[in-house]
């Protein structure tokens, strides 16, 4: 038996068995990480039933939101698992707050009323309740609840139709008196001063403000007529709505961005809603401080950023691959250049953060402000965090991964190609041009694609030089110098931190993170794939070029 | 033609090749440029940390020498006027640049009154109560406020009287002589004045500017037969302190306006005091004494829960008696002046002397430092004023408080603490990096003991027993692990782990607990059955046994959890860690970080680790297992040691990176900087702190560079990880690799 023992112990099955388990339990550990993203990310957006759950103090019409179970001493000393279920009310300037908790206990009876009705509004969250009538103008109607849900969709569109054609109004009308305003804003800087020049220059001014007064007032009129003309309209333009509990109120249809009766739509129908609420994620702004709507500022900002890192990274690090493999003569140059290469791939992110608010912002960018924009001072143009220092503080951090994957590249170029060339006359920078770049670029676009993605998911660095919660416009708009380096921009990865953690309603949020991080996984694992296949190729060609 | 031609193009492919040459040189080289610039940078941004303190004297005034003796000085906080107060009343205000008088005030006298003692009463205004030989105490103030005309600034100084009372009610003629006096002009605008008079006696007046009538004690009998050498007042008034010609010290408790107490006594020192001071905070008091003595002691609550005030720190003393302790208005910075004129400029919670100098021959008449403590003026014996420039910008910290135990006021002993910043303008900054490094090692530590053993055996697996198939498959897989952003993992620990975990605790403990039992039980199944059957299963297939092992365990252990957690924790394992091992159970704690950190660095050092095993000669697997080594033998005799270099430089990488992980820790710790090594409760660690505490830092502040000192540790640390892996690393590889 002993020597049975101790056979199978050298033979060593258990150990490889050992082996063999710490693998599946790291490969569980992944899996199990990416499908709790992907439920929780993918099913935030799909229209969930409204439950009516009667208790004996009140009658609760919500979604599910979440399914626990407390667990309690009951009176004997046992320990009993009481389930509960977390509800999202909704109706904040009702409740005051969203969600609630109830005992399954109690609950007396639950049902699913075809004629609950979800809506999303634009301030003040959710509302879950009974449409009873609806308002268009002079026109009410309140029969029954198919007709007025259909009422209240064509109500809803002229509503929203309303609305954008008064913003349209209201840009327009924004454009017209900008130079007046901007005359007047002069105006008032020059009427401080008392010297006589000054006088002469401020009468001018102010002949020129009445002309414009003038020739815009007429435009000016008939714009803001319009305009009020439009509110007017979309005040008449409401539901009136009674909670589940029976409080009655009235919704706006203008403020409302859509709304639905979940429990009586089919799978298609909520197929398409979900279709849309994602393509919302995906292209409109956050709405609700961050808790509902999409995230496109931040991924315009994220990729707006990876770009102008890349602009700044590659040329730096094909340079010096270049040079390490190229020019360089074998000995302690290699060796130092290779130390600070390996040495600059394991500073922690958060060191070239704070570098880059020290050097870049305070140093490098206070100096452009006391040189170029001394006028705006102490208001920082570049002497505070923007878009041009992240970029370049990420450029700094993912330049080693560049520099490793352009060389791998460099080498997989065939040293008789190289040679020939030589040979053949060409100079060391006709060769390299000719032969190393184009044959290399598999490698180099595999370092760039690595550090698109690592700088798609660094947060550290850009929490301190130029990253915020909620940026007013994007860094490339419209407006002359069309790029604006020294704005402050959002970023995904920073999203995720700031919603998950600073936000003033983090219950309400969670959803929405889990969605933002699906998408940022996502993003980082088709770019290491792309990253992964070139890579291969490059293999491939390697393995052919040996000479 | 054709030849010139050819000569310009080659000129042209020439300058082009050397343009080349140049510019992608510049590349290669800029990268050491980039990586010593960041040291470089780091090191002279923490630098001035270190740099000593030093005065730099600026202007000198000859006051116009008559025998008048100057009581009280001051300095506005351009440092651009200053102004003398003698014995006689005469205020003049000097402006600097030129030495011009440019205002003369005067305090309403007596024809032979003279002013005794004068002391200012609040730290942010230039307010004064002066004593004088007639028996009456006149407080009054003087401003120096700037001015603006045409974008210049100018100083404008005023004078005014506040108040004024005779200290004397009895109609006899004798006059008193006000000897001792301090002075306290609080927040909320009540005006508190003890002094002694030349019979000895000891006064204290409150008085209410909505009351009529002050508060007047005579507190003579609690200082029983003792004669008072020195009183003190702290800025808020809640304390009065009574030094005595016998080295003795009275604690008198003004917190009741209508009910001052002796509140306790106690000896200081053998010889009689000179000198008293509060810093700022009203809890350091500073005592000198006749021998030159120099201490500060504040008051600790001891054992019995009760307050008294301790000796906490000795200064270098002087030579002879203290006469005067000058307070800085900013920062725990103080003066001190001995007889013969030698001044110490000292700061209470380094217990340094940051200096010594001396202004003349002659001893000091009157002192001052500026509001924006920068500037420090001085008027000695021979009626000479001079004004100095205080260089003084990183005090709080020297090596012994950013490495040592430091008794700081509020704590009953020398302690390690991080607390930045507080909510008012007397805060004592707490810098002390060993809260920080024992979190960021705290964090590493548990991160490492998860990582470790999977991420090795898993590399082990892949390269010597998994199928072709599987390690092409896992390889990518892992090295995906290794892209995910460390937010969205660490957002995941904090938020979802961390609930989950508090919910589940029984039943992870169980898991952990119960996975070797079962594999063991496992395994003992697996050698039951015969070996032929056993052959059945292909090499490398072994996984599918695993699994259900694994799951096995998950079932047994979700249906038990409830039953142990009733039976052995008394139905509630976080109230029983409490009771038994005096521990609360954090939501975001060590457990949740460890694995987090774990996750975020098993993919690196799986990776490098399979490489290494994978680049194993296969020669020597192969001769191992044709002399008849099992598969196991092999691995543990011939693989791993000749893989040994790598799995350990993969080892230093994970931890330098674990190291410098920030989102992570930033996210699923509590960030509070504890000392405890319990998995039980959170941490914070160095970088999390910068992340955190960067945004607010003043520019160029003491924090602000505490923080690139952390930062430059922190290079410091992954560059020593880095070079020991090289080394180490390479030298096991030689070792080893003799093939």
């Amino acid at each position: 038996m002993a020597d049975r023992i101790s056979y199978f112990r050298q033979k060593g099955d258990p150990y490889i068995l050992g082996t063999g388990m710490a693998l599946i339990l790291t490969l569980g550990m992944v899996i199990f990480i990416v499908t709790v993203i992907l439920v929780k990310g993918l099913g935030f957006f799909w229209p969930s039933d409204l439950l009516q759950a009667d208790l004996p103090d009140r009658i609760y019409l919500g979604e599910v939101w979440d399914e626990t179970s407390k667990r309690q001493t009951d009176r004997n000393g046992h320990i009993i698992e009481i389930p509960e279920i977390q509800l999202k009310v909704g109706n904040r300037e009702l409740y005051g707050s969203d969600f609630v908790w109830l005992d399954e206990a109690e609950v007396s009876q639950r049902k699913y009323p075809l004629a609950a009705s979800t809506f999303e509004r634009y301030e003040f969250g959710n509302f879950y309740g009974y449409i009873r009538s609806v308002q268009m103008g002079d026109s009410v109607y309140s029969q029954e609840p198919k007709f007025m849900f259909d009422r209240a969709k064509d109500a809803h569109d002229i509503a929203l139709e309303n609305r954008s054609r008064k913003r349209a109004f209201e840009e327009e009308l924004n454009e017209l008196i900008t130079p007046l305003s901007r005359l007047q804003r002069e105006i008032s800087l020059l009427e401080i001063e008392t010297s006589a020049e000054k006088q002469a220059e401020l009468d001018e001014l102010k002949q020129k403000a009445a002309h414009l007064e003038t020739e815009i007032s007429e435009k000016y009129l008939e714009l803001s007529d319009e305009i009020q003309k439009l509110t007017r309209e979309n005040e008449g333009i409401f539901v009136r709505v009674e909670s589940a509990d029976g409080k009655k109120t009235v919704i706006h249809l203008a403020d409302v961005v859509r709304f639905y009766q979940p429990n009586d739509m089919n799978l298609f129908q909520k197929s398409v809603l979900y279709i849309s609420k994602l393509w919302e994620f995906i292209s409109a702004n956050p709405r609700e401080s961050n808790t509902e709507g999409g995230v496109f500022p931040a991924i315009f900002g994220t990729v707006l950023m990876v770009l102008l890192m890349s602009i700044a990274v590659v040329p730096f690090g094909v340079l010096a691959a270049l040079y390490l493999n190229e020019y360089a003569k074998q000995g302690t140059i290699i060796r130092l250049i290779r130390l600070s290469v390996n040495n600059l791939a394991g500073v922690p992110s958060i060191v070239f953060g704070i570098f880059g608010l020290g050097f870049f912002i305070y140093m490098v960018g206070g100096t452009i402000d006391q040189v170029f924009f001394s006028d705006k001072l102490p208001e920082p143009t570049f002497g505070t965090g923007g878009i041009l220092w992240a970029s370049l503080t990420l450029a700094l951090l993912t330049l080693p991964v560049v520099v490793v994957a352009t060389e791998e590249g460099i080498l997989a170029v065939p040293r008789a190609n190289k040679e020939g060339a030589l040979a053949l006359g060409a100079t060391r920078w006709q060769m390299v041009r000719k032969i190393i770049l184009p044959n290399a670029m598999p490698g180099i676009l595999t370092g760039l694609i690595l550090a698109i993605s690592r700088g798609a998911g660094e947060v550290a660095p850009l929490m301190i030089t130029g990253v915020v919660k909620l940026a007013p416009s994007l860094a490339l708009d419209g407006v002359f110098p069309f790029l604006h380096l020294d704005r402050k921009f959002m970023h995904l990865g920073f999203h995720i931190y700031d919603v998950g953690f600073q936000s003033p309603n983090v219950e309400a949020a969670k959803p929405m993170v889990y969605t933002t991080a699906l998408l940022l996984i996502l993003l980082v694992i088709c770019l290491n794939l792309l990253a992964i296949y070139m890579r291969n190729r490059l293999r491939k060609k390697y393995k052919t070029a040996v000479f | 033609m054709k030849k010139a031609e050819k000569k310009i193009f080659r000129k042209k492919v020439d300058r082009a090749n050397k343009l080349a040459r140049y510019i992608i040189s510049i590349g290669g080289y800029g990268i050491i440029v980039s990586i010593v610039g960041i040291l470089l940078f780091l090191i002279y941004q923490s630098l001035p940390l270190g740099f000593q303190t030093s005065i730099e004297k600026l202007f000198s005034i000859d006051l116009p020498s008559r025998s008048a003796r100057i009581v009280l000085t001051g300095i506005d906080q351009y440092q651009e006027i200053v102004y003398t107060l003698n014995e006689n009343g005469i205020i003049s205000f000097y402006r600097l640049e030129d030495k011009q008088v440019v205002r003369r005030d005067s305090v309403p006298l007596a024809e032979t009154e003279k002013i005794l003692t004068a002391t200012k009463g609040n730290l942010n205004r230039e307010i004064f109560a002066l004593g004088t030989t007639q028996g009456q105490i006149i407080t009054a103030e003087i401003r120096m406020l700037p001015e603006y005309h045409q974008n210049e600034r100018i100083i404008k100084p005023s004078f005014r009287i506040v108040d004024s009372f005779v200290t004397h009610t009895d109609s006899s003629l004798e006059m008193h002589h006000v000897e001792n006096l301090s002075f306290a002009f609080t927040e909320d605008g009540l005006f508190y004045w003890a002094w002694t008079d030349h019979t000895g006696t000891l006064f204290l007046q409150i008085q209410d500017p909505e009351e009529d009538q002050p508060f007047l004690y005579d507190l003579t009998e609690n200082i029983g037969e003792q004669q008072v050498s020195q009183l003190i007042l702290d800025f808020e008034a809640r304390k009065l302190i009574i030094g005595s010609y016998e080295g003795e010290l009275f604690w008198f408790d003004l917190s009741d306006i209508e009910d001052v107490y002796l509140k306790d006594n106690w000896k200081a020192s053998q010889h009689p005091i000179t000198a008293l001071a509060f810093l700022i905070g009203d809890n350091a008091l500073v005592i000198g004494d006749a021998q030159g003595m120099l201490e500060s002691w504040f008051p600790v609550r001891n054992e019995e829960n009760e307050i008294k005030f301790l000796p906490v720190y000795q200064f270098s003393g002087h030579n002879t008696a203290v006469t005067k302790i000058v307070v800085s208005p900013r920062n725990r910075t103080f003066m001190s002046i001995e007889e013969s004129g030698m001044i110490h400029l000292n700061y209470n919670t380094t217990q340094k002397t940051q200096l010594t100098f001396r202004k003349s021959d002659y001893a000091i008449q009157a002192a001052a430092i500026s509001p924006k403590s920068n500037g420090i003026v001085l008027v000695d014996g021979g009626n000479r004023l001079g004004t100095y420039i205080l260089d003084d910008e990183h005090p709080e910290v020297t090596l012994k408080t950013l490495f040592g135990k430091v008794w700081y006021e509020g704590y009953n002993q020398p302690e390690f603490v991080w607390q930045s910043t507080g909510g008012s303008d007397d805060f004592e900054p707490k810098l002390s990096l060993i809260p920080l490094i024992f979190g960021t090692l705290k964090g590493t530590f548990y991160a490492m003991i998860f990582s470790i053993p999977l991420a090795i055996l898993a590399a082990i697996y892949v390269s010597q027993f998994s199928p072709k198939w599987l390690a092409r498959t896992i390889k990518p897989t892992v090295e995906i692990m290794a892209a995910l952003p460390s937010v969205v993992i660490g957002f995941l620990a904090g938020l979802y782990f961390s609930p989950l975990f508090e919910e589940h605790l029984v039943t992870l403990f169980l898991f952990v607990a119960f996975l070797p039992l079962i594999f063991a039980l496992g395994v003992f199944i697996w050698r039951l059955i015969p070996e032929k059957k056993r052959m059945i299963m292909p090499l490398g297939w072994e996984l599918l046994y695993v699994i259900p092992i694994i799951l096995v365990t998950y079932v047994i252990v979700h249906f038990i959890s409830l039953p142990v957690e009733s039976w052995l924790f008394n139905g509630n394992l976080k109230q029983w860690i409490f009771e038994s091992l005096g521990q609360t159970y954090d939501q975001r704690n060590s457990i949740v970080v460890g694995f987090a950190l774990g996750f975020a660095v098993i993919p690196i050092i799986f990776t490098i680790s399979e490489d290494a095993l994978s680049n194993v000669p296969e020669s020597l697997t192969s001769a191992s297992l044709a002399l008849g080594a099992s598969r196991w033998q092999t691995v543990r005799k011939v693989v791993l040691p000749a893989a040994s270099g790598g799995i350990f430089a993969a080892v230093m990488l994970g931890f330098g990176r674990a190291i410098g992980e920030t989102m992570i820790v930033l996210m699923a710790t509590g960030n509070t900087p504890i000392l405890d090594i319990s998995p039980f409760n959170g941490f914070r660690a160095m970088s999390a702190c910068i992340a955190v505490e960067i945004p607010e830092a003043p520019v160029g502040g003491t924090l602000y560079r505490v923080l690139f000192l952390i930062a430059f540790l922190l290079f410091v640390f992954t560059f020593i990880i880095n070079s020991l892996s090289a080394i180490i690393g390479d030298r096991l590889r030689k070792k080893y690799s003799r093939f």
